[in-house]
């Protein structure tokens, strides 16, 4: 038992990794800073580990996805993001990709006794 | 709180200077906000501070993540190149080590502790030395991203059409030949670097009395760098033949090139002053071999003057064959 859990924690760490960055633009219509959307996502029921998500923050502000900026006249100074332009289209683009990829993978899912029989 | 500082600075450590003072900034608020979202209105502890960097977790990787690249002395690409020329030097070295110390102690049976004890030496300087070099070799290119420039470049261009044919039976490079290269090149510098005296005429009279050095024994310390650099060019051409397994216009070019500067090296050398043993011709009188104002002592004598120019001679047909037959050999399709 214990060897089918060890192998899914991996499968669904590698499924994660590319899904969080979905969930993460997202979110980012409205300026965001790193804590808040670590909750916001939990909220949601997708749990990313602050670990995780602060650096790929950075690295899509990198990438010129999200624009950044420093929010001082708080008590806390905190970094918010925010969608940039890039960012807004390559996230309406990446969105039409994933609902194709649920579709296909729905489809490949339910039918899978079709195929068997098929082939039976 | 202190310890949180201390989290902070062992992580921003490990990140570009650029990158440090923002990181940290961003990091110190998200570890208040965790903390702030634990423990409420209460107070805030030690035990408080530690859960949330566990959570965080180690230093070293959060960092990675920052980085987004491992770094590597070797990188994963190139670690079996590495491995295997790693482990021909190790062991070509090692083998010759303890072949230098069995030709001594028969040479000279009595003094078998001296014999170990200089090759206990040359183990204990000789492996690191190689070990470090061959590391250096392949590390400088990874530190300056030679390999990865590279790498990402074919990924890019690749084309199917693109693949190289299968090399011809004769353009291909068999691994046993560098090997056998290497191990050569590396016997040469072994026994002329630890035990140069016996390269000579050996004399024996009731058995091994001494040997007649070809070799002028006070200046050799300045050609044997000479020497190291010729064979150690030697043992460079074969790893490039080892790395490119076939034949090459451009392996070809580098091979001219290695042996063009060899056949220099060696030129500058044996016309140097005293390179060879000037007391030669007397040293072989005495030691028996020959008899001044015999026919063969006029024969040998003429054997040794001209030796320089026909060893040179010789070097210099095998250097330039050499380079022609990689060429030659590149041509065939």
């Amino acid at each position: 038992m214990s060897d089918e859990k060890e192998h899914l924690d991996k499968l669904m760490q590698e499924l994660r990794r590319g899904t969080i960055t979905i969930g993460v633009l997202s979110q980012l219509s409205n300026p965001q800073y790193g804590y808040s959307l670590v909750t916001m996502l939990a909220e949601k029921g997708i749990q990313v580990e602050p670990g995780t998500l602060y650096p790929l923050l950075r690295r899509l502000e990198k990438q010129g996805l999200l624009d950044s900026k420093w929010d001082t006249n708080e008590a806390r100074p905190r970094k918010y993001y925010l969608l940039s332009e890039t960012g807004k289209n390559v996230y309406d683009l990446l969105v039409v990709e994933w609902k194709g990829i649920v579709e296909s993978l729905n489809h490949v899912i339910e039918n899978k006794g079709d195929d068997e029989n098929g082939d039976g | 709180m202190e310890m949180v500082d201390r989290y902070i600075y062992a992580v921003t450590q490990k990140l570009r200077q650029d990158q440090r003072e923002d990181i940290a900034k961003e990091l110190r608020s998200l570890i208040e906000d965790m903390l702030e979202e634990r423990v409420g209105s209460r107070d805030i502890s030690d035990k408080d501070v530690e859960e949330v960097l566990l959570e965080l977790g180690t230093p070293r990787k959060l960092a990675e993540k920052y980085r987004g690249t491992k770094k590597y002395l070797i990188g994963p690409e190139i670690f079996d190149s590495y491995l295997m020329v790693l482990k021909i030097v190790l062991v070509t070295i090692a083998s010759i080590m303890g072949a230098v110390f069995a030709v001594q102690t028969i040479l000279d049976p009595v003094l078998i502790l001296d014999h170990f004890i200089d090759l206990i030496v040359s183990i204990v300087t000789g492996i690191p030395i190689a070990f470090a070099w061959t590391t250096f070799g392949f590390a400088l290119p990874e530190y300056l991203g030679a390999y990865q420039a590279k790498d990402i470049q074919i990924d890019m261009e690749w084309k199917p059409s693109d693949l190289p044919p299968i090399p011809d039976e004769k353009r291909q490079i068999k691994r046993g030949e560098s090997i056998a290269g290497i191990i050569f090149y590396a016997i040469f510098i072994v026994i002329l670097a630890f035990s140069s005296e016996y390269f000579g005429i050996w004399v024996f009279h009731d058995g091994f009395s001494g040997v007649v050095p070809f070799l002028n024994e006070i200046t050799y310390g300045t050609y044997l760098l000479f020497i190291l650099l010729i064979f150690g060019f030697g043992i460079i051409k074969e790893c490039l033949k080892l790395v490119s397994g076939k034949w090459t216009y451009k392996l070809a070019g580098y091979t001219l090139i290695l042996n063009v500067i060899s056949m220099v090296v060696i030129l500058l050398m044996v016309n140097g002053p005293a390179f060879w043993n000037p007391d030669f011709m007397n040293e072989l009188a005495q030691a028996g071999v020959v008899t001044v104002g015999s026919e063969g002592y006029d024969v040998v004598q003429k054997v040794w003057e001209q030796s320089t120019f026909w060893i040179f001679v010789l070097l210099a047909i095998g250097l330039i064959w050499d380079a022609i037959d990689g060429f030659i050999r590149a041509r065939k399709k």
